[in-house]
């Protein structure tokens, strides 16, 4: 659900990146915060355990002249990929405008990845949303490694949902792939935007208005 | 689906965070709802960044209140942290909305908290009339365009 402030010109919205622990999400905000001019990003805030393992969430605002006459801003989040982690997952997709799925290609990662994103299907359901109805795409990561599955093994065992939702490869240490991804996931959000709020018709109101 | 706030809306909202700003002594205060949407903001300067604060203060309200339900206590409503030269405290304003009020030491907690109450009912009042309009009369009437650079975002 977004959220459109008329007073400021400023229209909000949310963004999930979503996948197994160590798969690459918090690393794809750390790219995504060097590669950015300091006028599109706020501060990247990771509440991470001394491990280093995302234990709340990342967090990292971004903005953009997307829509005309408003300021758009995006709200980056990572989730924490650990099973036991689940109710903070649940709070982060909270309102949830779009979802990068990001997923560990390597071959001994697969079950993780399926895990999560059933995992992903179902803390949606349970918040009234639908995975067939949040705009989402799904990055295969860590291509660089030598023991990954081929594309189309990955394609068949997550993208499999009737429709094929856009994917990509990428490897986010290096940076491969990383403002791709970004930028299909924001244009797929703005669309969804821009068609929900078109959405209602006049009749609608009309009805709406009698009740 | 989106919810929206004009003008008027938000001119209410500041109102009423000024007077709470003036009557507990606190610095800075906002209106977030549990996804970290920013609804309105007094006194919260860039440093200490809006966005960022309704986003942990999200979270970290929902932390305590699954605490709170673990604690077998449903009736719980606030969360108040103490710094030694700062601290804040973070409401619920209804079932989507909190408030987030941030004061240095000089002024009292308790005022904040006595303050707290009648705001966050005057607020309730505003954001029930903008949940009764978004279902009556769906804002005002707006085409919104994009843009039409090819990327959204680009290297710097
Ligand atoms: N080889 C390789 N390592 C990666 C890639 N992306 C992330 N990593 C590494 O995988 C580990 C976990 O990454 P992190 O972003 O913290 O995962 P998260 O748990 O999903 O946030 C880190 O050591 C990263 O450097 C990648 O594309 N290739
Ligand atoms: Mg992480």
């Amino acid at each position: 659900m977004s959220f459109i402030n008329y007073a400021t010109r400023e229209i909000q919205l949310k963004i999930v990146y979503y996948g197994c622990g160590l798969c690459g999400k918090t690393t794809n905000l750390q790219v995504i915060h060097e590669m950015l001019a300091d006028e599109s990003k706020g501060k990247l805030t990771s509440l991470a355990t001394n491990q280093d393992r995302t234990l709340f969430f990342d967090f990292m605002p971004l903005v953009a002249e997307a829509i005309k006459g408003f300021s758009t801003k995006f709200q980056m989040y990572t989730v924490p990929g650990q099973v036991m982690y689940n109710l903070t997952r649940r709070l982060v997709l909270k309102g949830v405008d779009g979802v990068v799925f990001t997923a560990d290609s390597q071959w001994d990662k697969m079950e993780e990845n399926v895990e999560s994103f059933n995992n992903l299907i179902e803390n949606l359901s349970l918040q009234g949303d639908s995975i067939d109805k949040v705009p989402y795409v799904i990055q295969y990561n860590k291509m660089d490694l030598p023991s990954v599955a081929p594309v189309n093994y990955l394609e068949f065992l997550l993208n499999n949902r009737g429709v094929r939702h856009p994917s990509i490869i990428a490897s986010a240490k290096t940076g491969e792939g990383v403002l791709e991804t970004l930028n299909l996931v924001t244009r797929l959000v703005l669309n969804n935007f821009i068609k929900t709020q078109t959405g209602r018709s006049p009749a609608e109101k009309k009805n709406l208005v009698l009740m | 689906m989106a919810f929206s706030l004009v003008q008027n809306d938000v001119e209410k909202l500041d109102r009423i965070l000024q007077e709470l700003l003036v009557q507990s002594e606190a610095n800075g205060c906002l209106v977030c709802d549990y996804s970290g949407y920013v609804l309105a903001q007094q006194g919260v300067d860039a440093q200490q960044d809006p966005l960022l604060i309704s986003a942990l203060g999200a979270g970290v309200f929902s932390a305590s209140r699954e605490l709170a339900r673990l604690l077998g206590e449903d009736k719980f409503s606030a969360v108040f942290h103490q710094g030694e030269r700062k601290s804040i405290f973070i409401c619920a304003v209804n079932l989507d909305v909190l408030l987030v009020v941030i004061f240095t030491n000089d002024a009292s907690v308790g005022l904040v908290k006595l303050y707290a109450g009648p705001a966050t009912a005057a607020m309730r009042g505003v954001l029930e009339e903008v949940r009764h309009r978004e279902l009556t009369v769906p804002v005002p009437e707006h085409t919104f365009v994009l843009n039409d650079a090819e990327n959204v975002f680009t290297k710097r």
